[in-house]
């Protein structure tokens, strides 16, 4: 063979085995999203059972890389939408209002009876984040409000039993209490334990502090036209979580946090209370010596009844320009109905968003060493949302300018009240 | 005169083989160039089809963006700070590189070792090593009793950091240009000002840069877009958002977030080639300086 022959040969064996990919996933239902290793393993097991139910579709996964939303935009500006595709709270309204996502009522409409037992079993709350300009652009498919992970034994050592319902919360003083008596340094004043760390973003969670001393972060919440910065009860909630690390350092200071995780603070008893969400159980609960629950967070002098968290959710949308439509709503009616829920209840990893799966022995069953399941079954219903607005990218970036001044104590959080709220309140007024 | 039939064959050949390097020159350089400019009198979110604005971008970069000027402002000052140490650093490494000494081989493995690293790697590197209390540097300077430093907590020392960071990576290639240089430098020069009682810092300063000055130039003027370009490392050290609050808030980072973080694509175009401007200008001004110096010598 001379060597033009052999070029010849090579490149059409190459378009042949690009061909034969191509064609052999040509017809698989494309979907896209973010898992840590162990929701990705709940999410095959979900995909598997869909599979053996319904052989005639196939599904194929597309992994997220840190930055979903970048990705998603990438893929469907070129063309290349997946067609399931994972939707977040304050993420999708971008999606929708660019004319990504599909309107899901255009499914729900044609299945009525289907559309209403799903109504009767799941919670307003989620169901309504994902309400953009009277549509529905994605429908839940977990919980993911974030709450107080506490290291019992550390807890029952020091002497305090904290609350096991949203509607039994806390006060600030005796959350703070809590932080202090299980904060411990060593005598050159390192600390040794903290009462409390955040695996959280902190001004998402700092903001969540603030929602509970009586405002909402953005009002109103869905297609905001200003920012809660500076009201008073709002800055006093900021304020309260800022002095944690910066005025009685009973958190890890912005500059402790750079060295260490909050995770590892916690799994290694070197801290007594985290906040973060249930993404988190897995790691803890297959952490040998770690005995922990679940608690709510706290309310500030001006907040309650209650406790609020935010809706965190995250559910599962279907693209525009997918040829696939109808396949897609199969797959997602059955990760998000009564079925795809139930087997998301058993595997542990998420929270569902169905009374039916959230009331099953099987989610029980699935958190055995949780004595404080209410923290979860009832988060549904104190949960707020945070902001849907397409121009969440925006307005994050300013946030996270104004917000960590605050957090690292350069800058008290009634300062957020001026430049940094008049700046967001602009970008959103821009939006509506 | 026509050439003959050779000539024409080898003109072919020569055209077919340039063929291949001019197409990707004109779809990967000169298309987007074009598509760039035009775009930056456009309003574009990637899936609305792209509207004219005029020049309403440059506009609103000029008149309406206060962060323009922040970054305008930072990428200055992160120039200044990396300009200067790397031009210096880089000259006082080539210098001692070439001359002939034992271990120079370690030391010119150790000095080009940046080179070979990737800026992200390197950046993550320099988080570990920069982290505010339990950090190597902060625990060097405390063992020497110095109080810990906000490497990358607070904004001015985030560009401290970053301009450090920089540095660390721009010193090889700066110094494998100065170091070609110098090894130019005819050796009887030296050879004569020794003979004349010229030490070794008066020989550098009086014999080498002024005879490796078209590699300074270059060396100047490639650190100069390095930095207005800056944004790999920023985005790996400090965030993709400029952080902290607006420390480490670049021209490139303000760059990539207009276009793929807000999506407005026609707006981060017009800053592309306003950067572009201020490159061709500051290049511009430098080349005229450097030839106005060599017509004095």
């Amino acid at each position: 063979m001379d060597r033009r022959t052999l070029l010849r040969t090579t490149a059409l064996a190459g378009l042949m085995a690009a061909g034969g990919c191509a064609s052999g996933d040509d017809d698989a239902v494309t979907f896209f999203f973010q898992a840590r290793p162990e929701e990705a393993r709940a999410r095959q097991r979900i995909i598997d059972e869909f599979q053996r139910r319904r052989p005639d579709i196939r599904i194929r996964t597309l992994m997220s890389g840190p930055d979903p939303l970048q990705q998603m935009l990438t893929y469907c500006a070129g063309g290349k939408c997946p067609d399931v595709l994972m939707a977040w709270e304050l993420l999708y309204a971008g999606l929708a209002d660019r004319g990504v996502l599909v309107d899901l009522r255009e499914f729900l409409d044609r299945e009525p009876d289907y559309a209403a037992r799903l109504r009767a079993d799941g919670y307003a709350s989620l169901r309504d984040t994902f309400g953009w300009d009277g549509g529905q652009y994605a429908l839940p498919e977990q919980w993911s409000g974030v709450f107080v992970y506490y290291n019992r034994k550390l807890f029952e050592q020091a002497g305090i039993r904290p609350p096991t319902r949203w509607s039994e919360a806390w006060s600030f003083e005796e959350f703070l209490a809590a932080a202090q008596a299980l904060t411990h340094a060593d005598g050159d004043g390192h600390a040794r334990q903290w009462g409390f760390v955040d695996a959280w973003v902190p001004y998402f969670s700092a903001a969540l502090f603030g929602m509970n001393n009586g405002t909402e972060w953005f009002s109103p919440p869905v297609r905001p036209t200003r920012a809660n910065l500076g009201d008073a009860r709002f800055a006093a909630g900021f304020q309260f979580y800022a002095d944690l690390a910066v005025r009685h350092r009973v958190a890890p200071s912005v500059g402790d946090r750079q060295s260490v995780s909050a995770q590892d603070l916690f799994r290694s008893g070197r801290a007594a209370m985290l906040v973060g969400g249930h993404w988190l159980y897995s790691e803890f609960a297959g952490h040998d010596g770690l005995d922990f629950d679940v608690t709510v967070l706290p309310v500030g002098p001006s907040g309650g009844p209650g406790a609020v968290t935010d809706i965190g959710s995250t559910g599962l949308a279907i693209a525009a320009a997918s040829p696939r439509r109808e396949q897609a709503w199969e797959f997602v009616k059955f990760a998000t109905g009564p079925e795809g829920q139930a087997i998301i209840a058993e595997s542990g990893l998420f929270v569902p968003v169905l009374r039916s799966a959230m009331e099953s022995p099987g989610f029980a069953a699935a958190h055995p060493t949780l004595r404080d399941l209410a923290v979860f079954t009832e988060g549904p219903e104190h949960s707020r949302p945070l902001a849907v607005t397409p121009r969440w990218g925006k307005v994050e970036a300013l946030l996270e300018r104004g917000c960590n001044r605050v957090l690292r104590g350069a800058a008290t959080a009634a300062s957020l009240g001026g430049q940094t709220s008049a700046d967001i309140d602009r970008v959103l007024r821009a939006a509506v | 005169m026509r050439g003959s039939a050779l000539g024409r064959r080898q003109a072919r050949a020569g055209r077919l083989f340039v063929a291949p390097n001019l197409a990707a020159v004109l779809v990967f350089l000169l298309f987007p160039l074009g598509f760039s400019l035009y775009l930056s009198f456009h309003s574009w979110d990637l899936f609305s089809p792209p509207r004219f604005v005029g020049v309403a971008n440059y506009r609103r970069l000029f008149a309406d963006d206060p962060l323009f000027y922040i970054a305008l402002r930072n990428t200055a000052v992160f120039t200044v700070f990396t300009l200067v140490p790397t031009v210096a650093v880089s000259l006082g490494v080539a210098g001692l590189l070439n001359r002939k000494m034992r271990g120079v081989g370690v030391f010119r493995t150790l000095a080009f070792l940046p080179l070979v690293a990737s800026t992200v790697a390197m950046a993550v590197v320099f988080r570990f090593i920069l982290a505010s209390d339990d950090g190597p540097a902060n625990i060097l300077l405390g063992r020497l009793g110095l109080g810990p430093v906000p490497w990358l907590t607070d904004p001015g020392w985030a560009m401290v950091s970053l301009s450090l960071v920089t540095v660390w990576k721009s010193v090889p290639f700066a110094t494998v240009i100065l170091l070609a240089a110098m090894q130019g430098v005819p050796e009887n020069l030296h050879e004569a000002a020794r003979i004349d009682g010229a030490g070794g810092v008066r020989r550098f300063l009086s014999i080498t840069v002024p005879l490796i000055r078209g590699a300074l130039s270059f060396v100047f003027v490639i650190t100069v877009i390095n930095s207005v370009q800056a944004f790999d490392q920023a985005f790996a050290l400090t965030g993709s958002n400029g952080g902290p609050e607006t420390g480490t808030y670049v021209l490139g980072i303000m760059l990539f977030q207009n276009a793929f973080r807000f999506y407005e694509v026609g707006y981060a175009s017009a800053l592309a080639w306003v950067i572009f401007a201020i490159l061709l200008g500051f290049t511009l001004i430098q080349q005229w300086l450097a030839r106005r110096a060599e017509s004095e010598l």
